[in-house]
């Protein structure tokens, strides 16, 4: 089932690689140009709410300009939509398109299904941030923006735990309502708010407090670019797809099915 | 032991559609046919025997197993045919048959995927999605069948089959039950269990109306049969008949209720010149109409 499930995705993993590499390429191509001319007087013309949100602090240095163009929004944001779109579709599609009651007839529990497709989701994710992590060696090499390899690894590494953890969530929400589109659309606007409260905390004191509970803040608010993966963060978010496929295991088997 | 035991089971919707205290058994050996109209619950229940909806109330065995607990052990010993077949589209019959055996494991034995794929005439090479609704069903009834299970659920089986392919799929159900397996088998269509079943549970709006051999339901089956003579049947002729009932008559066209043999019917036909004779198939709405009418009068006994 494992197998399978990769194996059915075998397109949508190749297509979303080649989109992500195509993405830092072209981002990386620009370095060169936006070094050798000043931005600073740009960026300083931005409110400082603009700059937050998207992230625009530092173009000058190649890390800056990765960390602005890339890590604070577009390569996370595209392997979280990849983790929501497959995770909502690994359990609720097949109960969605019926195919759920020929698999269970056979000798597997319902807890081993969530099991194996969350697996299945999270390798393949694996599989496109290492494609995505390769691309940026290689293109900030290519175009001598010179980020650290183990840096770049690190804010991959981050990117990844992040669309696991909303990967898993959408997949936890198909198993418990059986429905895909919801799980989708739930799934999608919880990593959306969850953005919008990791980037937008500094900016509001009330709001502040609040960045904790955002995934986004601990993959990528804590700058794995700059300082290194941050092994407790990283640590929290590996608990949290845990907890998430336990409980998606749990509402699964408790439920009806394809009613 | 039975094969299948449903012990006082109630499913029940919001919508008022389940199934209210089902009690019914299958026995090895035996194909056992569970009639109804659609909607009536019989994949309801089924699928409850599969463990895919639980129970408000009551308990299901499969070899002597709660369903519940000690499913994935049955299941390694059952075949399931579901009413509303869904298969992957985008693999080949031969890969979604490989794909639901290696899930199977150690079901090597027995009928193999090649053999039935030949008698059922079906090329396992071709995509799902290119297969014609005949042609998946029969994807369907050969992972129902493949490695021999013990127990075989089969929820209309034979739809989208042609009668040549119908009879096949009856002659497996016979040849498993021979060989010790127990088929439940349901279906909307009388004549495709009364064929094949040995015993035959009748379920209409949720509840059960009757369990019992097919004998005893073909004594009570109705059939409308139209009758067109040279010269006109006497009414009283036909009207004397036990177990006949006359619907209409117009000169030299009758049509007549015949409940059970037809026997009599036909030597009393015999004494007239006929020029047609249609036999319709016996109708499911009218036994169920004559179970209702035998608790009408049993209450109205009691009373």
């Amino acid at each position: 089932m494992f197998g399978r499930s990769l194996h059915d995705e075998r397109r949508a993993l190749i297509g979303w690689s080649i989109g992500l590499a195509a993405t830092i390429v072209l981002e990386l191509a620009l370095y060169p140009t936006v070094r050798d001319n000043d931005m600073s007087a740009l960026l300083d013309s931005y409110p400082e709410s603009v700059k937050q949100l998207f992230g625009l602090t530092d173009f000058a240095t190649g890390t800056g300009y990765v960390r602005a163009e890339l890590f604070s929004f577009v390569l996370p944001l595209m392997v979280v939509v990849f983790g929501v779109l497959w995770g909502s579709d690994a359990v609720a599609g097949e109960e969605d398109r019926g195919t759920i009651d020929l698999l269970l007839a056979n000798p597997i529990s319902r807890r081993r299904v969530v099991g194996e497709k969350a697996a299945a989701v999270v390798a393949g994710l694996g599989l496109v941030s290492t494609v995505m992590a390769a691309a940026l060696v290689l293109a900030s090499s290519a175009f001598s923006a010179d980020v650290p390899v183990a840096r770049l690894g690190a804010a991959s590494l981050m990117a990844f735990a992040l669309a696991a953890v909303f990967a898993i969530l959408g997949l936890a929400l198909g198993a418990a309502t059986g429905k895909r589109g919801l799980a989708r659309g739930v799934g999608a606007a919880l990593a959306i708010s969850a953005y919008l409260l990791s980037a937008l905390g500094p900016l509001a004191s009330w709001l502040e407090p609040w960045r904790v509970a955002s995934p986004w803040y601990h993959a990528l608010g804590v700058d794995p670019l700059g300082h290194g993966v941050p092994v407790g963060h990283l640590a929290l978010l590996v608990l949290s797809a845990g907890v998430l496929t336990v409980g998606a295991a749990e509402a699964f088997d408790r439920r009806d099915l394809g009613i | 032991m039975s094969a299948i035991d449903i012990d006082h089971v109630s499913k029940h919707y919001r919508t008022g559609a389940g199934i209210d205290d089902v009690t019914l058994s299958v026995e090895h050996g035996e194909v056992f046919g569970f009639l109804g109209p659609n909607g009536a619950g019989k994949s309801t229940t089924i699928r409850l025997v599969m463990d895919l909806i639980r129970p408000d109330a009551g308990r299901i065995r499969i070899l002597g197993r709660e369903v519940r607990r000690g499913g994935r052990a049955v299941r390694r010993r059952l075949g399931y045919l579901p009413g509303e077949l869904a298969l992957y589209e985008q693999l080949t019959g031969g890969q979604m048959l490989d794909h639901l055996a290696s899930l199977r494991e150690g079901r090597g034995t027995g009928r193999s995927v090649g053999d039935l794929a030949e008698r059922l005439h079906l090329d396992l090479g071709r995509p799902i999605r290119e297969l014609s609704r005949g042609n998946k069903q029969k994807v369907g009834l050969i992972q129902a069948f493949m490695g021999d299970p013990e127990v075989i659920i089969l929820d209309e089986p034979t739809s989208g089959l042609d009668p040549l392919m119908q009879r096949e799929i009856r002659s497996l159900m016979r040849e498993s039950t021979a060989e010790g397996a127990a088929v439940f088998l349901s279906s909307h269509a009388l004549n495709e269990v009364s064929e094949v079943a040995d015993r035959v549970a009748i379920i209409r709006a949720g509840s059960l109306v009757a369990t019992e051999a097919v004998e005893g339901l073909r004594s009570r089956a109705v059939r409308r049969i139209e009758v067109r003579t040279t010269t006109p049947i006497p009414e009283d002729q036909l009207a004397a008949l036990p177990g006949a009932s006359l619907v209409a008559s117009s000169g030299n066209h009758a049509t007549i209720d015949i409940t059970g043999s037809m026997d009599l019917i036909v030597k009393v036909l015999a004494r007239f010149e006929v020029l047609e004779l249609v036999a319709g198939e016996p109708d499911l709405e009218q036994i169920f109409l004559s179970y209702y009418e035998d608790q009408r009068r049993e209450t109205a006994d009691e009373a």
